[in-house]
């Protein structure tokens, strides 16, 4: 993968990110950053209520996964980086019941 | 492409497993939790927001949603979701268990009633109001007795008495816990009540199954070494497969069997606790669900499929190609919280992870989170995970890599 083309691939992400996932997750206290795109792989971590958050495997696979597949094709896979064992302050913690 | 709405409470641990098992099969995944996703607004046709507290508003809303969204199949992931997922089914026509068969595996009375009825053998119980003299409601059970929630997961509430001091302090203790507002709000009416039933003194297992047409099949039987005697009812360890004789796994089979029969269940994963003492099988408890925390993750069958994969493969007519659990034996330990105070720090994990067999360790608390001990909390530490060539090796295993674990609590 040509360097041209990861740029483009980073500026159309966070493109969506700043337009469309940030707005949307920051009223929750979440946030999402762009760690890193390595051959057409998007490094992603999430923050504030979003890390360690219950729901956070659903707002990252069923919402930010689909909208950058679909606005970004390219892209192969989208991998979450974010250690959620550490989130200190998470939107819905887990529970058993 | 065949669509699949899931339902997904927003605090359960199950989400990766059965998005991945999903996406493993090529699906199209509609997620419904009871609280609305942060991106629900722009993803309206994938995330759903449905009040699992009322199923039948539930039902209507998936169903409008279904007309122009089609829906394959309706697979709820826990005990919240188990009623909204049957009547949601109910209204668009999918096989799946009967509402009155969900609700009846959701309400601990209820179930015990059947199950009696039935005669299924389960221990002597009255249903106890919040209202009422706990000693003189206990009077028909006697002593010791366990006294639970009728809604409640994960052992939440559930106290042991050996006396009437004793149960008084234990009923006020589970009074505190069914009164909290969130809890109070999910059990509605339930929450004003409980059960009082007679201590079952015996080895506990845990039993998974599927059932298929109304046919149970035994995923796996699971063994929980560590003595459950009470006063509080801690779930640690898990292996399988189980060491008792293969004639008494069969008589557990057959009474987790009559169970579901007894209640009307008849499609689905099924998970049942159950005792075994010199009367034979008791039954505690059986959930239209499968296992809970991130327990199923000890599965595997037939060349490596999840559970999640073959409950989902089973909700949309899929062919399944293996029910048989892999030939090594498996077991989880859901990390119990030592006691009340601020997580600080999780300590040892290398040393942990180097145990022979021990192969992951999850950490789901997180540092800085108040940790609540049972009775009145409901979540683990996290989950240890093993396999190895024998039953024994497994529990070995776990034992030690939990011994290498420090958790520094403030």
């Amino acid at each position: 993968m040509p360097e041209t083309g990861e740029t483009e691939i980073r500026s159309k992400v966070q493109a969506l990110l700043d337009t469309a996932i940030n707005p949307a997750v920051a009223m929750h206290g979440g946030f999402v950053q762009l760690i890193d795109v390595k051959d057409n792989i998007v490094y992603l971590q999430m923050g504030g209520g979003c890390q360690g958050c219950g729901a956070a495997d659903i707002t990252l696979k069923q919402g930010i996964e689909r909208m950058i597949r679909e606005e970004v094709p390219e892209v192969t896979e989208i991998l979450d980086v974010t250690d959620h064992a550490a989130g200190a302050n998470p939107y819905y913690s887990p529970s058993k019941g | 492409m065949l669509r699949l709405l899931l339902l997904l409470p927003t605090r359960t641990y199950r989400t990766e497993a059965f998005l991945e098992a999903a996406r493993a099969l090529g699906v199209e995944v509609v997620v419904a939790s009871e609280r609305a996703n942060a991106l629900a607004a722009e993803r309206p046709d994938e995330l759903l927001a449905l009040d699992f507290l009322d199923p039948a508003a539930a039902a209507r809303e998936a169903a409008e949603f279904a007309r122009t969204h089609p829906l394959d199949a309706v697979v709820p992931v826990d005990d919240d979701t188990t009623v909204a997922a049957a009547a949601i089914s109910a209204a668009l026509g999918l096989p799946h268990n009967s509402v009155a068969s969900a609700a009846a595996a959701r309400d601990k009375h209820l179930m015990r009633a059947l199950l009696a009825r039935a005669g299924v053998p389960v221990p002597r119980y009255t249903l106890a109001s919040l209202d009422e003299d706990p000693g003189a409601v206990a009077a028909s059970v006697g002593y010791p007795c366990v006294v639970k929630p009728l809604f409640l997961s994960a052992s939440r509430g559930v106290i042991r008495a050996d006396d009437p001091e004793a149960l008084w302090v234990a009923v006020t203790r589970l009074r505190a816990i069914l009164e909290d507002p969130e809890v109070a709000e999910r059990g509605g009416e339930a929450a004003r009540h409980y059960l009082v039933e007679a201590f079952v003194p015996g080895q506990e297992v845990a039993l998974e199954g599927l059932l298929l047409k109304g046919e149970l099949q035994v995923l796996a039987l699971f063994d929980k070494p560590d003595p459950l005697e009470g006063p509080f009812f801690e779930e640690t360890i898990y292996v399988t497969p189980s060491r008792l004789p293969a004639g008494v796994q069969a008589e557990l089979a057959a009474a987790t069997a009559r169970a579901a029969e007894a209640l009307g269940l008849r499609e689905g994963p099924v998970h049942a606790e159950l005792r075994w003492n010199e009367a034979g099988p008791w039954v505690i408890e059986i959930a239209a669900r499968s296992i809970g925390g991130l327990c199923s993750r000890t599965l595997r069958f037939g060349t490596g499929l999840a559970l999640e994969e073959l409950i989902l493969r089973h909700a949309l007519g899929m062919e399944i190609p293996s029910l048989e659990r892999e030939a090594r034996a498996a077991g989880v330990m859901m990390l119990p919280i030592p006691r009340r105070g601020t997580l600080r720090e999780i300590r040892g994990q290398e040393a942990a992870l180097a145990v022979p067999g021990v192969e992951e360790i999850a950490i789901t608390a997180h540092p800085g989170q108040e940790l609540v001990p049972l009775p009145e909390g409901a979540a683990y530490l996290g989950f240890l995970f093993a396999r190895a060539e024998t039953t024994e090796e497994v529990e070995a295993a776990l034992r030690k890599a939990h011994r290498r674990l420090d958790f520094v609590i403030a």
